[in-house]
């Protein structure tokens, strides 16, 4: 996980460092964002592909795929409002406030 | 809406070849290929961000409440792992160590396969339907409710897969942010799910 961490890291400093230093060309950041969404919806795809394949997921989608759903719903739902009271609490304030 | 729609399409065709057309063999591959993509897109996000150099003073007025966004999310998994197993009839400590995973079905399963194998294989998919319904609904979480809110479903996946996601559908402070979120959260999956198991 360290050296996933300092890898994913790196892509992004290095990524910020370059447009920082204004090396990448306006036509170039025109397009970044279809490129973007291209490779997205690529690495989606194969995301896809990894779970399509993978026997466990599906074998056990079938049997057990009603209660992962409604574990994952509440799990996300329940995530989401947690971050809503936070903010409502004690983040929006401060942005309101500098703006 | 249209990227939600556009990720759906994507990741359920992938599922689709992946099941009926491609064979088990290439599983090496796709890995290979999603690693090789993550890099890229997150090498994106940081073009993004460094498009953005206000972004920094903007985080900083925050200060050290940025670290409430994962205590939030972790405690919203666990007790959103709590209520689920309460209506699935499922023990509170196996329930909340679900929930715990927050999208790291690998670890999750792994650390719960010593206990049971039926709460390791829930544990897995549980965490694998997480991520895919955190690409879906990020995007319409940062429109309809809030842009903080988007890292949300992410949980432990906002350092890596949900992450050009997230920096799609928001913008570059958000995606700061849930970068420290993911990593805060992936930190923590190793620590709380053994100390709910011992509980």
């Amino acid at each position: 996980m360290g050296i996933r961490l300092l890898l994913y890291l790196s892509a992004i400093l290095l990524g910020a460092f370059i447009s920082y230093k204004g090396k990448i060309s306006d036509k170039i950041l025109d397009k970044l964002n279809i490129i973007q969404t291209l490779s997205l919806l690529f690495l989606l795809l194969i995301m896809g592909i990894k779970i399509g394949i993978d026997e466990k997921v599906i074998y056990s989608f079938f049997s057990i795929g009603f209660k992962a759903i409604i574990m994952s719903i509440f799990t996300v739902g329940f995530s989401i409002l947690f971050v809503f009271i936070i903010r409502k609490l004690f983040i929006r304030k401060e942005n309101e406030i500098e703006s | 809406m249209k990227l939600s729609l556009n990720i759906l399409i994507s990741v359920g065709l992938g599922i689709l070849l992946g099941y009926f057309v491609l064979p088990p063999s290439i599983s090496g591959a796709t890995d290979i290929v999603i690693d090789a993509g993550l890099m890229i897109l997150l090498f994106f996000v940081g073009i993004d961000i460094g498009r953005h150099q206000d972004v920094f003073e903007k985080i900083k007025v925050i200060g050290f409440k940025i670290l409430l966004i994962p205590f939030a999310i972790i405690s919203g998994s666990l007790i959103g792992g709590i209520v689920g197993g309460v209506i699935l009839d499922i023990p509170v400590k196996y329930a909340s160590a679900v929930g715990s995973g927050m999208g790291w079905y690998t670890l999750s399963s792994i650390l719960l396969s010593n206990h049971s194998t039926e709460i390791s294989t829930l544990a897995f998919l549980s965490n694998v339907v997480r991520e895919i319904i955190a690409l879906i609904t990020i995007p319409l979480v940062a429109k309809y409710i809030g842009k903080y809110e988007a890292i949300a479903p992410a949980g432990a996946t906002a350092m890596d897969t949900s992450l050009p996601v997230i920096a799609s559908s928001t913008d570059s402070e958000i995606s700061i942010i849930a970068f420290i979120t993911g990593v805060i959260c992936t930190i923590s999956v190793p620590i709380i799910l053994p100390l709910i198991l011992n509980l």
